[in-house]
């Protein structure tokens, strides 16, 4: 039952991101066409009456709405997104030959700031108001208070530029052939590491503070002091009985926080001009090229819906308390 | 040191620096030693003239972040507290009103939370014109749900006390229960959460504007780094020292006192109330 | 004797002032006996509980000795205390609900006691887990260990706490509230079980339920607001109770025709001068306003705090 809700609730999500990317163009001041087209929206395309109308009839926006709408449907239904104004491509191939990039990028900073998170935020709560928990917290807070940006671009300035340690940007080395795919591997880490690291440390905030919360919450339980009264050790305690516990609520926000790491993968990017798809949109963002940009928008945000709906399925795997209701 | 001391310091140290860059925003026309329009020789380095130099077309740029502080926290301030007003009064509708009206509204905040919210505005930015206006209304459009969601349950809360009860029993129409009883439970919740949303648009203002999305009249500091990270090879000069740097420190800070101030009001109000801090640029 | 509680203080400092959860209490139990600690909500007998177990936060002040089988509960390292609770001092924590694992299986959560105390590896330790949730009277023991406590009913939840705290084998139980929130055939339910299975050992019952002291106790000590008002022999303190608080108490009875003790009880952190008793004591007289009375023992092994016994 629980799954049967969840999954028409995330249908309908999807149905409503469909909607908002269809009417995009049709609703925003500016002629619709001009959204196609890849005119400058604030100056109408000069054209005659007639070709106008053969342009609308072209791309169906001469039917009504609802017509509009099923056309759109049923072309999602086949993954076609459109063409590219400037790439004169399929939306969907530009976008799949940015997404390994993007993938290796969030994937890899995923698998590494979400257990550190936890940990150091459990950490942190565990040793409540001692030293060691003072000093986490307000250099995480601290830290956590840079948009990655600047945190990104200062690490190009000092890593990159003056110590010489990493590229100053993309994923390899252009033009460059490799003796074996050894070589080639270690040129892309070579490249991935500022970049994932900015990630880690620009998102790394929001996970310390849940599982510190979380954590916290955890600590003044009943069944924490259960656990004592039979003489566990704290460590023990921690590992079996608090920290399960304090990841519920983790895995809650699980997908958010990955949704924001998916967003701030489009300012990492475009900082180390990173040839993934947050790059991809900045570009068409400059270009107002606004078939590719409402293909990545669709794009990110069904990842992200499916993240959630992967979130609370965790959750019912982790919380028994759920699955029975 | 205790936790209520490093609370006491941290919210101090937060209220100091939120100070000091809200007296900078107002008094802006009298601190700036220039208009941040007029053109002087361009790229030039600090000096006493230009403390912190002069951009690629000749404006100063500590007039320019000067009054970008202006630009910034306008955008923040204004979005925050629109934002939490009509968060604050649809959670209140939400969480009286147990009918039709209440659900649809809790949906609609569960659907707004799972999109991802950044994505929409930078798309919403790139099909509107560029101006400050419409980031303002794009931001309020999707910040008041937090607050929602937060009013609500706090209100469902309170009303299963006897107190909303009793004086119901005793005569008191809603909207006096509503004004005398709810609302002033609910106030500290919403104060804090409208610091975090302040630092929340604070960061995606600056996010939005580095994508080249943001007023380029009415410059923030978003806008003023992006425009240096464009400036050709800036990183080999040393132009980023007081170019880049000062607009990307003052993002930093402004994001730091909310958070410390933020943090010391919520374990003041409750230790245990939990609260994400979205780090979305 | 196998617990012997002199002078024992136990303090919190809280922001609002010093709380006197525990203050000044002496109390022994003898082997195999079972001591009743009743009183109002609030006046201490879990911090008691919890001070006798050393389970309170490292901020607490706590004075007195506690000796438990000629070593000093207080005096010993944490690492030796750990050793002891769960195996030798079990504590049966007040609230099954909360104070059971929600995310863990009921079995694992006995086994794990035994296999930290008895060294027993994972199979014989969750075979063991079973055999105690049979003891305890859980119908098909081995189907239930693999289940989690929400699917549990609130008179399971406070078997499978039984479970746990006998699983070591303890020579001492203190048990914090074992029967409230219970419905009446449940509560005797429970009652049978403690009585059967702590037949051999000591035991600290901790309640506000006359009914359970009195099928359980061999010896009952009153407390109120911090301290201990009377002690005696469990009938002695039904047939002929001698503290104006003990009266009231057993007066609350459904059977007595349920009369409330007038007033509240007071703030732990301002205590009333004199008796503490006094401003919701009938015949208060003046010397009760003034001087704080002492225990004393008006008959053999029955104790009393009140000028006028
Ligand atoms: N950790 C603590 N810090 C401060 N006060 C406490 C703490 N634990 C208990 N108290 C206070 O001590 C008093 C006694 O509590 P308790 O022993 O739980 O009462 P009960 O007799 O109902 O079991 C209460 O007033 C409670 O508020
Ligand atoms: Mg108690």
């Amino acid at each position: 039952m629980h799954y049967i809700n969840k999954l028409a609730y995330y249908l309908v999500i999807i149905l409503i991101i469909l909607s908002i990317n269809f009417f995009l163009p049709r609703a925003m001041p500016g002629d619709p066409l001009a959204y196609v087209l890849g005119e400058n929206p604030d100056m109408p395309i000069r054209m005659t009456e007639e070709e106008r109308e053969m342009k609308l009839a072209e791309y169906g926006l001469d039917k009504p709405l609802p017509e509009q709408y099923v056309d759109y449907m049923i072309k999602l239904s086949k993954g076609d997104l459109g063409h590219s104004i400037y790439y004169k491509n399929p939306v969907m191939d530009e976008i799949l030959i940015r997404l390994k990039w993007t993938l290796l990028l969030t994937g890899t900073a995923t698998v590494i700031y979400m257990p550190l998170g936890i940990f150091l935020g459990a950490e942190s709560a565990w040793a409540r108001g001692k030293k060691k928990d003072t000093l986490s917290l307000i250099t995480i807070l601290t830290v956590s208070s840079f948009p990655s940006f600047v945190l990104g671009t200062l690490f190009v300035i000092f890593f990159a530029f003056k110590l010489g340690l990493f590229p100053l940007g993309c994923a390899n080395t252009i033009g460059a052939t490799y003796a074996n795919p050894l070589e080639e591997a270690l040129d892309i880490l070579h490249h991935l590491i500022l970049p994932v690291a900015t990630l880690i440390i620009a998102h790394i905030g929001g996970t310390y503070l849940l599982m510190r919360n979380s954590m916290l919450s955890v600590i003044g339980a009943d069944y924490i002091l259960s656990a004592r009264a039979k003489g566990l050790s704290e460590r023990y305690i921690l590992n079996r009985h608090a920290i399960r516990n304090a990841l519920l609520p983790i895995v809650t926000m699980a997908a958010l926080t990955i949704g924001f790491m998916t967003v701030g993968t489009i300012f990492v990017e475009k900082v180390f001009a990173y040839p993934g798809i947050g790059l991809l949109l900045y570009d068409s963002v400059l270009r107002r090229d606004y078939p590719l940009i409402q293909g990545i928008f669709l794009f990110i945000s069904i990842f992200v819906v499916l993240a959630n709906f992967i979130a609370d399925m965790a959750y019912v795997w982790l919380d028994p308390r759920v699955s029975d209701e | 040191m205790t936790g209520v001391k490093v609370n006491n310091v941290l919210g101090s140290l937060g209220l100091g620096i939120l100070a000091i860059l809200i007296t900078v925003a107002i008094f802006a026309p009298q601190i700036a030693p220039y208009d941040p329009h007029d053109t002087y020789k361009w790229m030039e380095r600090p000096s006493s003239e230009h403390l912190l130099g002069t951009n690629d077309v000749g404006n100063d740029i500590l007039s320019e972040v000067i009054y970008g502080t202006r630009v910034s926290l306008f955008i923040a301030f204004t979005v925050s507290i629109t934002a939490i007003i009509i968060g604050t009064a649809l959670g209140l509708i939400a969480g009286y009103s147990s009918g039709v009206l209440g659900f649809l509204i809790m949906r609609i905040v569960d659907i707004f939370l799972t999109i991802p919210r950044m994505v929409l505005i930078i798309v919403l930015a790139a099909f509107l014109t560029q101006s400050i206006w419409n980031l303002i209304v794009i931001f309020i459009i999707f910040g008041w749900m937090m607050t929602a969601r937060i009013v609500r349950s706090e209100v469902l809360t309170l009303r299963s006390q006897y107190y909303v009860d009793s004086a119901k029993m005793l005569g008191g129409s809603d909207r006096y229960i509503i004004w005398r009883h709810i609302l002033p439970n609910v106030v500290p919740l919403v104060v804090v959460q409208f610091i975090m949303e302040a630092s929340h648009v604070i960061i995606a203002e600056a996010g939005i504007s580095f994508l080249g999305l943001g007023d380029p009249v009415a410059r923030s500091w978003g806008t003023i780094f992006n425009y240096a990270f464009e400036y050709p090879n800036i990183i080999l000069s040393d132009a980023w020292m007081w170019w880049m740097l000062p607009p990307g420190l003052c993002i930093a800070a402004t994001v730091l006192g909310l958070t410390f101030v933020g943090y010391a009001l919520e374990e003041r109000l409750n230790p245990k109330l939990k609260t994400v801090v979205g780090m979305e640029a | 004797m196998i617990l012997k509680i002199s002078k024992l203080k136990t303090h919190f400092s809280t922001p609002d002032g010093l709380v006197r959860a525990v203050d000044t209490i002496d109390l022994s139990i003898r082997e195999r006996e079972t001591v009743g600690l009743i009183g109002e909500t609030g006046c201490g007998k879990t911090v008691l509980g919890l001070t006798i177990t050393r389970l309170l936060q490292s901020s607490t002040t706590v004075k007195g000795t506690i000796i438990y089988k000629e070593t000093n509960l207080l005096k010993i390292s944490e690492t030796e205390m750990r050793r002891i609770r769960g195996d030798e001092i079990a504590m049966i924590l007040q609230n099954p609900t909360t104070s059971l694992n929600p995310v863990m299986r009921v079995g694992e959560q006995i086994a794990e006691v035994i296999r930290l105390h008895q060294g027993l590896n994972k199979k014989d330790a969750a075979e063991k887990a079973i055999k105690m949730l049979g003891s305890v009277r859980i119908p098909s023991p081995s189907q239930r260990a693999n289940e989690y406590p929400h699917e549990f009913s609130g008179g399971m939840k406070q078997r499978v706490m039984i479970a746990m705290g006998l699983a070591c084998n303890p020579s001492l139980i203190i048990a914090d509230e074992p029967t409230k929130g219970l419905d009446v055939t449940i509560k005797s339910q429970i009652i049978k079980l403690l009585k059967e299975v702590t037949k051999e050992k000591a035991m600290l019952l901790i309640t506000h339920d006359l009914s359970v002291a009195r099928a359980l106790c061999d010896r009952i000590a009153l407390m109120y607001a911090g301290e201990l008002v009377e002690c005696a022999p469990a009938g002695e303190i039904f047939d002929a109770p001698r503290h104006p608080y003990t009266r009231g108490f057993l007066g609350s009875l459904p059977r007595n025709g349920l009369v409330p003790i007038p007033g509240m009880s007071p703030s732990l952190i301002n205590l009333p001068q004199g008796c503490r008793f006094h401003p919701r004591c009938a015949n208060a007289k003046a010397i009760c306003k003034r001087k704080h009375p002492g225990m004393t023992e008006i008959e053999d092994g029955h104790f009393v705090r009140c000028f006028d016994a």
